[in-house]
């Protein structure tokens, strides 16, 4: 039930070894966050300095409005899940929710309310006399929430608490979560590697890389607007396909050439392109594997290629292509849309012809690797 | 030389690639020796960069400081006072004062300063001998004025430059906390308190609350007195020169080249036998354990081998008897009365008063195969928890590649083991260049070779074990000797680890097995 | 498959039966005679222990008259029982000491993180390779002004084991390490104290090497020949077993003493070996550990 505040956040360790810098973010009330991006990126470490567990090399780091840069976690008034759960082993499931509890003398009763009340929110009531040993995965990591949850804390930590869990469980798990988050209504800072999780879950998304924050925003935002390569090829899966390719404008009208098609831009993006005065020039073009459609030989905007990996995932076929120039594609195509005999003839080799949409795509500079739409 | 890249260097069969990371090996040493030598460089050279940004800093602490900073710099705990860190404050200005009382009384640091002559060759410890045969008309006998006692001032002396190296780093200390103090309440923040202070020792300052005792116990016991036994190596501290009744004085490098000196006075011949008797009884002991030890480890834990814990709980009795019984007896059962060394006589294979342990090639060898019979039960143990540790999954894979039992031993076993135990083989090889115990209890050294450095020598003495004969001989105890070598077995285990922490892999690729 | 092939695996898969049958009758002797080995020193204690026609070395295995005799003047005619006492009382304190000490230091060197840590480190490595005995000699000087020598050794002994025990602290530290160290983070952000998650994380769980430690403890001092001795000297009082004992075998004194010896040596042998015994599973943890960390 607090804002936090970072400013200008910086990282080093040793000498010379900046892990996060120039971190500025502003957290609302009761607002969900996510801290997304590959291993290494600083994710973690931002999400350890709010907790106090490592030390703020620059910037200060406000929660409620108070700078806690020189506090203790304990002083901090925060609560945090860990990706290995960091279950006391020699405690029962009871202890383990009841641990800040007890260091705050709480009287029983109210240990026993508060810890019985969380244990009936995730579900593991049975449990409560159980050691953390005897319990699989998924009951370990709800013990480690409802550990979080009973210390009613201004602001609620989460540092990859899923990654241990295997597929099935964490699509549930993240269901739940996302249940949780309306019980308690506290602020959450979620750090995850996943992107799926990262888009389901937050209000919010911050997308970082090498220790700089990439982007901010809500899900659809980045989704639709990445401000730069990296956000763009990071968000969605499968990742988005990108080319270099010439932008081409001619009597008004924006095209790109990708392999020797011709496809006009048109919607909104032909819009923004006007509007930003792009000129032509070689650019990298962004299309997501969903965005393609098959189309035939005779449409001057379709490109051929040979099908050299087709998976069968269901509601939607994967068809990993290779375009004539060696370069290779995902085409996203929903199994629906296709007969049975279509589909059964997408098999290796096989040269298909793929188009998409003048309106779906996403511009980035060949050298910043900028969207040249911000 | 040149090295081949990645590519080539697969091309070589097993003997080329032998010799080329052979001669890769000794072609690293120059530029090995070359980075010791740099990295000594840089220690310096950071010590002393060190040393001038503290001098920079205090100077620019002075310059900048208000009255209050400038004023710690001769009270102690003024600024700490004076900014309302009464507790601090107290403590360090307690200190400065019984610092000063503690130099100026008559019998305090600057007397005992004076008195020790650091390092004047030819001075002696303490000036005032003792007077001897003095007449008491009176009693109408003869008595002693005893003067100073070299041993204690020394001590004294030692402890007066520790305290002052303790003043100088405290009033370093208490001027920057001061400094931190000024910034700090310039920012408008509020210092500690002194009851803020006392509750971080229980949290963000929770080691000092936890090294205090340990460290102050090491300190006291192990750095205080081997200091003082290093200055002891200059001196002439021995039976004839015990202190007091004789006061002993410094001699700068004599003992040292007395210990190097080759030619008749010197030591230089049995310091040179001891030693490399040192190290050949080292080695062996440490590998013979080692090998025949894993031995042990892979036929008790063999598939198939039943009564496991029987077998490991016989060898682990004999860890668990103390070595004097199991030791003081067993090599007993080798004398010429004993149960074996009679058995011996009897078959005609030693004469009487020839026993085993009166040979000095038979004594080592028996030192030997008896370390075997101590050594193996620990090493079996160790090599069993890591065998147990190696994955199985390695030896069902190298089966189903067509690798036998043998092969998966040298294959798999062995590189493990010798991956994972590397720093403890180092440690066994000091640990046995300083076993005390079993030469000690087994042969006492002997059979004996002659009398050096105040002390009979046997054949089988370690240098452990002649320092300590040095220590305790009757009537002829070289205390400075027995420094000099304690310094030098210092200098050979420094200078084994210093090379084995440079070649074997596990302290550098830690993560290689995991 | 031919009839040839399924011939030559049937006669190879026997020849694996065979050959593991071998070999296992071969470790089985093997091991047989090291047990043997092993033993006899051990049956030839207890033996003669109890051998009463002749108290010295004889040269045979089998006594020829059994008695009680060298264990009933053991405990009245020498001071063996002071011995005993004191080496226990010298057990039990470095023990304590000794633990608490170490876990001192190997818990503030795995875990908490502070300037200096390296440099404590590497002085303790150090420090480690000059023999210990050489402090000794200074040592001696203090404790006898102090009067901690001679009869009063034992209280000056347990000081010389426990003050610098906390130098021996890489196998706990090396437990310690293996605690992953989330469950401190954990305890922190719950609101524990670095106190609190010592005492209430940490320590509940450390009880295999706290064992270990404490054993290691109380074996030592009686083991210990060395520093005792010189400590010690000549005082009968102020003896732990080591020092008594081998006066005993001396040259002198072997003659009469040797069977006592035996008899001694059962005696201080059966608490041992009966703690170790029973502990025998955190030692090899320790010790595992230890090799693996180095």
């Amino acid at each position: 039930m607090a804002s936090v505040k970072l400013t200008n956040v910086k990282k080093i360790y040793g000498k010379d070894t900046v892990a996060v810098q120039d971190f500025n973010l502003d957290i609302a009330d009761k607002e969900f966050i996510v801290f997304v991006g590959p291993s290494g990126c600083g994710k973690s470490t931002t999400l350890r300095m709010i907790a106090g567990l490592e030390d703020i090399s620059e910037g200060t780091v406000e929660i409620d409005g108070v700078v806690v840069n020189d506090l203790q976690p304990r002083d901090r008034d925060i609560a945090m899940v860990f990706q290995n759960y960091a279950l006391y082993p020699h405690l029962t499931v009871f202890e383990n929710m009841a641990f800040s509890l007890r260091l705050k003398n709480a009287p029983q009763d109210e240990v026993y309310e508060k810890v019985v009340n969380a244990a009936e929110i995730l579900g593991i009531t049975e449990y409560l006399t159980r050691k953390p040993r005897a319990l699989s995965g998924g009951q370990r990591q709800r013990v480690a929430i409802g550990r979080a949850m009973v210390r009613d804390s201004k602001v609620f930590l989460m540092d990859e608490p899923l990654s241990n869990l295997d597929a099935k469980l964490r699509n549930q798990m993240r269901a739940e979560i996302i249940l949780l988050r309306q019980k308690i209504d506290t602020t959450f800072i979620y750090v995850t590697h996943d992107q799926t999780e990262a888009m389901t879950l937050g209000d919010r998304i911050v997308i970082m890389k090498d220790g700089f924050i990439q982007q901010v925003g809500t899900p659809t935002e980045v989704f639709d607007m990445p401000v730069n390569l990296f956000v763009g090829e990071f968000i969605g899966a499968p990742k988005m396909n990108t080319f270099k390719t010439q932008l081409v404008c001619e009597g008004g009208k924006y095209y790109v050439t990708p392999y020797g098609a011709k496809i006009e831009i048109t919607g909104k993006k032909a819009e923004l392109l006007k509007e930003k005065n792009v000129q032509g020039g070689e650019i990298i073009l962004g299309v997501r594997p969903e965005h393609f459609v098959l189309s035939d030989a005779n449409n001057p905007a379709a490109i051929p290629c040979k099908i050299v990996v087709n998976e069968m995932m269901g509601s939607e076929l994967h068809l990993h292509v290779v375009e004539e120039n060696g370069d290779k594609l995902i085409v996203r195509i929903p199994t629906v849309s296709l007969e049975d005999e279509e589909r059964k003839a997408l098999v290796y080799g096989k040269t298909i012809y793929v188009t998409f949409e003048g309106k779906v795509m996403h511009f980035f500079d060949k050298e910043t690797e900028k969207n040249l739409l911000v | 030389m040149n090295r081949l890249n990645d590519l080539d260097y697969l091309k070589l069969n097993k003997f080329q690639a032998f010799f080329y990371n052979l001669k890769l090996f000794f072609c690293a040493i120059p530029s090995w020796l070359w980075g010791v030598l740099l990295s000594l460089f840089g220690f310096f050279k950071n010590c002393w960069n060190w040393l001038k940004n503290e001098i920079l800093d205090i100077g620019r602490t002075f310059k900048h400081g208000n009255w209050a900073v400038k004023l710690s710099f001769f009270i102690f705990g003024f600024g700490n006072l004076f900014y309302g860190q009464i507790l601090r404050g107290i403590l360090f200005l307690l200190f400065e004062i019984i610092f000063i009382v503690y130099m100026i009384v008559p019998s305090g640091g600057i007397h005992w300063l004076g008195k020790a002559n650091f390092f004047q060759t030819g001075a002696t410890v303490g000036d005032v001998p003792p007077l001897k045969n003095q007449y008491d008309p009176i009693m109408d006998s003869y008595y002693t004025i005893w003067g100073d006692d070299s041993v204690k001032v020394l001590l004294y002396a030692l402890l007066t430059v520790i305290f002052i190296i303790a003043f100088i780093y405290t009033w370093r200390l208490q001027v920057k906390q001061c400094r931190i103090c000024m910034e700090i309440t310039a920012k408008g923040k509020k210092v500690k308190s002194g009851k803020q202070d006392l509750k971080s020792l229980l949290d963000d300052q929770f080691h000092k609350t936890l090294l205090t005792l340990p460290v102050f116990g090491i300190g006291a016991f192990t750095v205080l007195p081997i200091i003082y036994m290093v200055l002891i190596a200059f001196t002439s501290y021995d039976n004839a020169h015990d202190g007091f009744s004789n006061l002993f004085s410094w001699v700068g490098w004599t003992n040292f080249n007395q210990l190097l000196d080759f030619g008749n006075g010197g030591l230089g011949i049995t310091f040179g036998e001891i030693l490399s008797w040192t190290l050949i009884w080292s080695f062996f002991a440490t590998f013979t354990n080692y090998f025949l030890g894993m031995f042990v480890a892979i036929m008790i834990n063999k598939k198939g081998i039943r009564f496991k814990k029987f077998w490991r709980t016989v060898l682990v009795m004999t860890i668990a008897i103390p070595q004097f019984v199991s030791l003081l007896y067993v090599s007993k059962l080798f004398d010429d009365s004993g149960i074996i060394g009679k058995l011996l006589i009897d078959w005609g294979w030693l004469d009487w008063g020839q026993s085993l342990w009166d040979n000095p090639t038979s004594a080592k060898i028996l030192l030997i195969v008896l370390n075997i019979w101590i050594g193996i039960p620990y090493l079996m143990l160790m090599a069993t928890g890591i065998l147990m540790n190696i994955p199985q999954d390695l030896y069902e894979s190298s089966r189903i590649d067509g690798a036998n039992t043998f092969q998966q031993y040298t294959k798999i076993t062995l590189p493990y083991m010798l991956f994972v135990t590397g720093p403890y083989l180092l440690t066994s090889f000091v640990g046995n260049l300083n076993n005390f115990n079993v030469i000690f209890l087994l042969s006492g050294g002997n059979p004996i070779k002659g009398t050096a450095g105040g002390a009979s020598v046997g054949h089988t003495d370690l240098l452990i074990t002649w320092l300590y004969k040095m220590t305790l001989a009757s009537g002829d105890t070289k205390y400075y000797a027995a420094s000099v070598i304690g310094i030098m077995v210092f200098v050979v285990v420094a200078v084994l680890s210093l090379i084995v922490y440079n070649v074997i892999p596990s302290t550098k690729n830690e993560e290689d097995y995991k | 498959m031919k009839k040839q092939d399924t011939n030559t695996i049937r006669k190879k898969s026997m020849g694996v039966k065979t050959s593991r049958i071998i070999a296992n009758t071969i470790i089985y002797a093997i091991l047989v005679l090291m047990t043997i080995v092993w033993l006899f020193p051990f049956f030839g204690l207890v033996l003669e222990s109890f051998r009463v026609e002749i108290p010295q070395q004889v040269g045979y295995f089998w006594p020829k008259e059994f008695g009680f005799d060298n264990y009933v003047k053991l405990f009245t005619q020498t001071d063996f029982l002071r011995w005993f006492g004191n080496t226990a009382f010298m057990g039990v304190a470095t023990a304590v000491l000794q633990t608490v000490f170490v876990l001192m230091m190997s818990y503030t060197l795995s875990r908490l993180r502070f300037k200096g840590r390296k440099a404590l480190m590497n002085l303790m490595l150090i420090l480690g390779m000059f023999p210990g005995f050489l402090t000794m000699i200074l040592i001696y000087k203090v404790f006898y002004d102090f009067g901690l020598t001679e009869n009063m050794a034992p209280i000056g002994l347990i000081i010389v084991y426990c003050a610098s025990s906390a130098m021996g602290y890489y196998v706990s530290k090396g437990f310690f390490d293996t605690i992953p160290k989330s469950l401190d983070e954990a305890a922190r952000v719950d609101g524990a104290t670095r106190w609190q998650v010592f005492y209430k994380v940490i320590m509940p769980l450390s009880k295999p090497i706290i064992i270990y430690t404490v054993l290691m403890g109380f074996m030592a001092p009686w083991g210990d020949f060395m520093m005792a001795k010189y400590i010690i000297h000549e005082n009968q009082l102020g003896m732990n077993v080591a020092v008594g004992m081998y006066e005993w075998m001396s040259v002198t004194n072997m003659n009469t003493h040797y069977t006592m010896f035996c008899a001694a040596g059962v005696v201080v042998a059966i608490p041992v070996v009966a703690v170790f015994l029973a502990l025998q599973k955190y030692y090899v943890e320790g010790v595992t550990g230890g090799a693996v960390k180095g």
